[in-house]
């Protein structure tokens, strides 16, 4: 019986090698929101010159479990007029789309483990950088069907927000991204990190046409995650809270899920293509250090990311849009030409 | 992995490959067919993404990594948000229409005949494909760099007069939502 265990584990290593990555890889994902949720609001409070949340357990780490068991086991409330179908697709949509984009992320540089090399990364395909574009696309469409499925005009106006500034800021992101493409020459995440393992071309971050795709793609990262200055999809004065304004409970989270794991693939991305990824390049190239710094740059960037929600306002809707097409787009476009002309030279 | 039952024997992923590409295959199908028959806008939408995507997954199943990539970037992502856009701009109501299940059965089968006739007029029996083709360049099928290269060196001159017309589409949006077409007025003297 044991014997033929064995042999089942040994025909089927990759397979099962597959599942148990993609099984803690999203575990891990939805593991860390409570905590980020904690992190910013904690952050924020200090921000604010304010305690944040201090009185469920030590340094109010409580609080995060508190409020998912208040989210989900409050009442579900659909409006009757709502689609429901529809509504009840698109919080779905949103946090799957969050944990598929993440699959392509390696986390750090292959290791041998048991005599077997591997990654730690759920899938390293060709075209990774493609990949996450992709099916980040793909989670438009969740905030798209809340406002189309809520009926209500604040709903609408959030999903039609959302989808407007998603599209023109995917532009920006994309030619920045096409900036670390050329200077790479693949697409593959690995490959982007490998090529900045050493002190002549470290961190793409240094190179003049990368430092302006790193402000580039930084910038429109925020807008695409939907977060503070850009959140006007859930803009609260003007539209209660956007497309979600009729989410009760668990569905409501799961909105929540999705935002904030868009922002840890985005952080994510961002090491990879211009901080170095694992690389430490003092420390020995071992693989928990590359993780530790891996997730290091990963929360640091996350932290920048609170920081900037609460230093601006929120800007209005037809700068934003303006922003995005007049001043950010021919800026990549030339910082492109510049990459590429810097490469042929 | 190879399973032998004694009288049947078969190799467990080959079977299951088959079997996904034959379910994706037939979802791409049934959804095509769902754009058709919806009378609701909104789901007509979701049924084209819904086949936009089985699409790209037929593609990914094929090895086509890079095109998967950008079927699901320009069709599914793109075009297709710009559908749904205009949708929820319009007002998509339900439409009710009478439907006549005799004369629609009538209709498809007399196109599906057609089609069929046409279909074999035109096509002859499958051919090989012929060329070199080494271990180097079947494992870079489907790879952006295989995909540029034919683009930029057999498919050149298509390639540039697409990119043109688009360019002029493009210029074309920009004047006709732009500039309001007003009748030139004579100064009067």
């Amino acid at each position: 019986m044991i014997d033929g265990i064995f042999q089942f584990i040994d025909e089927n290593t990759y397979l099962l090698l597959g599942i148990i990555k993609a099984v803690v890889i999203a575990s891990a994902l939805l593991g860390v929101v409570p905590l980020l949720v904690w992190l910013e609001r904690r952050l924020m409070g200090r921000f604010q010159v304010r305690l944040g949340p201090n009185r469920v357990g030590p340094y109010g780490l409580g609080q995060p479990i508190s409020d998912s068991i208040k989210l989900l086991f409050k009442e579900s409330i659909i409006q009757n007029s709502a689609d429901k179908f529809l509504f009840h697709l698109a919080p779905v949509v949103v946090v799957f789309t969050a944990i598929v984009s993440f699959a392509v992320i390696p986390m750090t540089g292959p290791f041998e483990l048991f005599g077997e090399k591997m990654g730690l990364w759920a899938s390293n395909i060709n075209s990774g950088i493609l990949f996450v574009f992709a099916i980040s696309g793909m989670g438009i469409y969740g905030m798209v069907l809340a406002g189309l499925s809520s009926n209500n005009k604040y709903s609408l106006m959030g999903g039609l927000r959302s989808s407007a500034q998603m599209i023109s800021y995917e532009l920006t992101l994309g030619l920045a991204a096409l900036c670390v493409i050329v200077h790479t020459g693949s697409l593959n995440l690995v490959d982007m990190v490998e090529r900045q393992n050493s002190w002549p071309n470290a961190l793409n971050l240094l190179n003049p046409p990368l430092m302006i795709a790193f402000v580039l793609f930084f910038i429109a990262g925020i807008a695409e995650t939907n977060r503070a200055p850009f959140d006007l999809p859930e803009a609260e004065q003007e539209l209660v809270a956007g497309f979600h304004t009729e989410y009760t409970g668990m569905k409501f989270a799961m909105f929540f899920m999705g935002e904030y794991i868009n922002m840890v693939t985005m952080s994510a991305l961002i090491t990879l293509m211009f901080l170095g990824g694992w690389n430490t390049y003092i420390l020995p190239d071992w693989a928990i250090i590359g993780f530790v710094a891996f997730a290091f740059k990963v929360s640091f960037l996350l932290c920048v990311f609170i920081w900037l929600r609460s230093t601006f306002p929120r800007i209005r809707y037809d700068r934003l849009m303006t922003f995005g097409w007049k001043f950010l787009l021919p800026i990549a476009i030339v910082n492109l030409f510049l990459e590429a002309a810097i490469r042929v030279i | 992995m190879l399973i032998d039952l004694g009288w049947f024997s078969f190799d467990l992923f080959k079977v299951t490959y088959d079997g996904v590409v034959l379910a994706i295959g037939g979802t791409a199908v049934l959804a095509a067919l769902g754009v058709v028959l919806c009378s609701s806008p909104i789901y007509s939408a979701l049924y084209l993404i819904g086949h936009m995507i089985c699409l790209a997954l037929l593609f990914l199943m094929y090895g086509a990594e890079f095109i998967a990539a950008v079927q699901l970037i320009v069709y599914a992502g793109a075009v297709m948000i710009l559908f749904l856009f205009i949708i929820a701009l319009l007002g998509g109501k339900k439409e009710s229409q009478s439907f006549d299940f005799h004369k629609f059965m009538a209709f498809s089968f007399i196109g599906t005949v057609l089609a069929e006739l046409a279909l074999s007029t035109r096509v002859g029996p499958t051919q090989p494909i012929t060329g070199i083709f080494d271990e180097k360049m079947i494992a870079n099928v489907g790879s952006a760099k295989a995909i540029g290269l034919e683009l930029f060196s057999k498919h050149l001159i298509p390639f540039e007069l697409a990119s043109i017309l688009l360019l002029v589409a493009g210029v074309g949006i920009i004047c006709l939502a732009k500039f309001a077409y007003k009748p030139v007025r004579r100064r009067s003297n």
